[in-house]
């Protein structure tokens, strides 16, 4: 008779193993299961976001920033370092020991907070019981009070783009070249394929950047979003959008893709292709049947505010339900539904998740766009800053973008701050926490900014709400 | 610290009124009293204290 625990958890990502630890924290039994096998051909933990996703991605987008501003800005600043290269594959193998490094440093965090970690695939077989299958196909059973799925998401992948190895690829695939494709194509101008984009057309890639809808990064404020695609494009990112993949063919060692735009039908060639369109849930063959966990059409596992599933004590978290794709979100979900087993009235704020898209500049918001405002018939009040005029950001050699505050007209609170700018994601937390004080505008105008930095931008955007910007010309604020 | 969270927009908006913080009820985190209560407040003619 295998153990029983008060809380298991299913997937170790961001969702699963910071839900885990909080539950061992606040007293619980806690396991959590995960069948992911590293490159080592061992389990490991981290899920998506440590070990094909945000870490690495990072890595390579540093490291291949730090060579573009060696190659293209240190003379301008009278560093002569010659002729910059770049080994491909010491990049990767930086990256690859930062994974390795945080991914065991969650089984040391697991250790510290006596969370029971199981390898295997974890599946609901009953409304109190998780059977795991190990590599070798031997399955247990487990009993548990509490049980949470964090089961991930996987990349979408769509026909007319086969995933052929090494050629046509995912954005797992992308972190893994091991040398520069001269001519790169990435399908989807989302967040993923920005990044990725970025990272190779840094590295020398000819990169075109295939976007079936005609508008760029709805989700983003419009003036921040026409902003970075003018930024991107002068960077060698050729973006097409409202041009929808129909067709490839792989010839060769190269891939010939075929789309449609507005002048009819186009083809290109490339050496590789990645597709990131999406990603969507994974949650097939998660939940038994007969359980009584409820999917919505699109797979996701369907939830209350409180990451209740249909069957009382199953709680799910992260990308296999509703909500932002993100990390961070998964993870506070996993603290709130670890507090809520522990007996807390826990809940979670929907409205303040901050989004950052990590191309050079940054882009980061949070709160609503001006748009959403507009269509929820909000009248609002907006101050903008140029990083163009901040003094830091001279010194930084980094004065594109902007920072952008929303405030409603009538009572001042803060509805949403976006930035496009170096570390931008860094300053949003600004916005974050002005967001959960409920604070105005003006709360934000009065506060002290340290001199240089680059967040007097958001200062001085605050300031501007009110047309009393200091840096800049204040555009006349109709009364 | 010793004193209730407050912005500084709304501990300015009391100054100039001459209001104190425990005299407006709040709506935010916890009660806190948000610069939009205070606004409130005075506009339904909230008492100086």
């Amino acid at each position: 008779m295998a153990d029983k625990f008060d809380v298991i958890v299913i997937g170790a990502g961001p969702g699963g193993y910071v839900a885990a630890i909080r539950a061992a924290q606040l007293g619980l039994k806690t396991a959590c299961v995960e069948k992911w096998i590293g490159k080592e051909g061992k389990v490991v933990f981290g899920g998506t976001c440590l070990n094909v996703g945000c870490i690495p991605s990072k890595a390579l987008l540093e490291a291949s920033h730090k060579f573009v501003e060696a190659k293209h800005d240190f003379s301008d600043m009278g560093i002569e370092a010659g002729d910059v290269s770049m080994d491909v594959k010491k990049m990767m193998a930086r990256k690859d020991k930062i994974v390795s490094n945080l991914t065991g440093g969650i089984a040391g965090l697991f250790k510290a907070n006596g969370v029971t970690g199981i390898e295997g695939t974890g599946k609901v077989v009953g409304a109190k019981q998780v059977e795991v299958t190990d590599k070798d196909g031997k399955a247990t059973t487990y009993e548990a009070d509490n049980i949470v799925i964090a089961a991930g998401s996987v990349p979408v992948e769509i026909p007319p783009t086969p995933l052929t190895e090494g050629l046509i690829v995912d954005s797992t695939g992308a972190l893994e070249f091991q040398d520069v494709p001269k001519r790169l194509g990435v399908i989807g101008a989302g967040v993923i394929g920005l990044e990725l984009g970025s990272v190779w057309s840094r590295l020398g890639s000819e990169v075109t950047v295939l976007e079936a809808m005609d508008s760029f990064l709805p989700m983003v404020d419009s003036a921040i979003a026409k902003e970075t695609q003018k930024l991107l494009k002068k960077q060698g990112l050729d973006i097409k959008l409202g041009a929808r993949v129909t067709g490839s063919e792989v010839k060769g060692k190269e891939v010939v893709v075929k789309y449609s735009d507005a002048e009819g039908e186009q083809e290109m060639t490339f050496d590789k292709l990645i597709v990131c369109v999406g990603r969507r849930p994974y949650t097939k063959g998660v939940v038994a049947d007969g359980v009584g966990v409820g999917l919505d059409e699109r797979g996701f596992i369907h939830v209350d505010d409180q990451c209740r599933t249909s069957v009382p004590g199953v709680y799910a978290i992260g990308d296999c339900v509703r909500g932002q794709m993100l990390a961070h979100k998964a993870s506070e979900e996993g603290i709130m539904v670890a507090d809520i087993i522990a007996g807390h009235k826990a809940e979670m704020n929907y409205d303040a998740i901050p989004c950052v898209i990590y191309t050079f500049p940054e882009v980061a918001w949070v709160g609503m766009t001006e748009q959403d405002a507009k269509a929820k018939g909000i009248e609002v009040k907006t101050g903008s800053f140029p990083f163009a005029a901040s003094g830091r950001a001279m010194a930084n050699n980094a004065t594109e973008g902007q920072a952008k505050i929303i405030a409603d007209a009538e009572t001042d609170r803060i509805l949403g701050m976006h930035i496009v700018g170096q570390h931008a994601g860094e300053m949003i937390a600004q916005g974050v926490i002005a967001l959960e004080f409920g604070s105005s505008a003006e709360d934000l105008a009065l506060t002290c900014y340290a001199h240089p930095t680059m967040s007097e931008a958001v200062h001085e955007a605050a300031l501007a709400v009110e047309g009393h910007a200091i840096h800049m010309a204040n555009r006349k604020k109709r009364k | 610290y010793g004193r209730i969270p407050a912005s500084p927009a709304v501990r300015r908006l009391l100054r100039e009124h001459d209001l104190a913080l425990e005299a407006v009820p709040g709506s935010g985190k916890e009660g806190r009293v948000l610069k939009e209560d205070v606004l409130r407040h005075l506009e339904q003619g909230g008492e100086s204290t």
